[in-house]
């Protein structure tokens, strides 16, 4: 055997299964070398942070996700509770673009921008005087469905997408750069109009029209029974800008910062956790004795962390 | 092998019980970040303070057995952190 091949095999059992050269444990399973991994894990979280920084731009998390599905999905909901469907308002549209637009430009992920313009201006601005208001932001998420089931999955934006107090919605889907990454964001505007709310009363008797606070997760109230039925020209009503087609872009990278974390960690996981299996079969075969932790135990600890890595999935709501 | 099953059986099941909480909570807390954070820690202390009384029990707790299971935690906690703020 040519002595170089017989050096990688020495090399790899060495790394790989317990033997004398590594004191009877698979190197990689030694406690220095998890740390290295550790320390690499944090040095690649480190590098993706910085990208951006020199000038890269990351491909994040481009997605084609449609405001119609968006708003058919969150009607879904709404009717298999009991409730109405909302109905699509070009004006609540044109407002939530405007939202968007102002996260991309001013590069914040909030409800409220850094200074401090209300979610609610967007609605007055775009001519939509309300009476109820609401405001759920979604972002990262690569099909529509996932973004409302995430919404679904947290109280307070449950609350806002089940309400009996909003009749229309207006929904914006957009791509652009947002702390140097190429991100979606959903904005989700939820509303009543203050007109549909008031009844028509003798101008004498009219009291001065007052606005009342909108809110992100309104108490449920009765549903006026005229309560309008969606509109055929939905398809007209949603706005979405143009989704920048995938591919290399002068000066992009094509990588996501989660994807590429998610991979980089079931290598590690699946790694580690295929030594164990063979370390813990070969010293039991083997008799071998030592002291150290149970291979048992730390292979249902990654086996569970393995799990986790596969449940967790892209996206953010707020 | 049957007496050998039985006396460590109630370490495994605490240990399982542990593992499975933490897959649950991160079904349950999907995408409620915040949550999912304080999951993560819980489950890497928890698994650290599991090797200690388990091996403490049976009398071959050493320095290095700490550190073990101080690392396999750090490096689950340090996976799991890094996804979750990258989602």
């Amino acid at each position: 055997m040519p002595k170089k091949l017989d050096k990688v095999i020495n090399r790899a059992i060495h790394l790989f299964l317990p033997w004398h050269t590594n004191n009877q444990k698979a190197r990689l399973i030694h406690p220095q070398i998890i740390i290295l991994f550790v320390i690499k894990l944090i040095v690649l979280q480190v590098g993706l942070q910085f990208i951006p920084a020199s000038g890269l731009k990351i491909l994040g998390y481009a997605a084609n996700i449609s405001p119609d599905e968006v708003i058919r999905i969150t009607n879904e909901q709404r009717v298999s509770v009991g409730l109405l469907p909302l109905e699509a308002n070009p004006t609540l549209a044109q407002a939530a673009q405007a939202k968007g637009a102002d996260m991309l430009n001013n590069n914040y992920w909030a409800h409220v921008s850094p200074d401090g313009t209300q979610p609610w201006s967007f609605f007055v601005n775009a001519g939509y005087s309300y009476r109820y208001a609401g405001e759920n932001l979604a972002r990262d998420f690569t099909n529509p469905a996932s973004a409302v089931e995430a919404w679904m999955a947290s109280p307070t934006h449950k609350d806002n997408l089940l309400s009996a107090n909003y009749r229309d919605i207006g929904i914006a889907v957009i791509e652009g750069d947002l702390d140097g990454v190429d991100t979606t964001i959903i904005v989700q505007f939820f509303g009543t109009k203050y007109t549909d709310t008031v009844p028509s009363v003798p101008i004498a008797e009219a009291q001065p029209a007052s606005t009342e606070a909108p809110q992100f997760s309104p108490s449920p109230a009765p549903v006026a029974a005229t309560f309008p039925s969606p509109s055929p020209e939905s398809s007209l009503v949603a706005v979405q800008t143009p989704i920048a087609e995938a591919g290399p872009i002068g000066g992009r990278v094509l990588i996501s910062p989660f994807s590429t974390t998610k991979g980089v960690s079931l290598v590690v996981v699946g790694l580690l956790l295929n030594v164990l299996v063979f370390d813990g079969l070969i010293t039991r075969r083997r008799r071998i004795a030592r002291i150290g932790g149970r291979t048992f135990a730390h292979l249902s600890f990654l086996g569970m962390v393995l799990a986790i890595v596969l449940i967790l999935k892209a996206g953010q709501v707020i | 092998m049957m007496k050998r099953i039985a006396k460590h059986l109630p370490h495994y099941l605490s240990l399982a019980g542990i593992l499975i909480a933490g897959v649950v909570g991160f079904l349950v807390f999907s995408y409620e970040r915040a949550f999912q954070i304080a999951v993560a820690i819980g489950l890497a202390l928890a698994y650290v303070a599991w090797g200690i009384i388990h091996h403490a029990i049976h009398r071959d707790l050493y320095l290095s057995v700490v550190v073990e299971y101080i690392v396999v935690a750090s490096l689950g906690l340090v996976v799991i952190l890094s996804l979750i703020f990258r989602a």
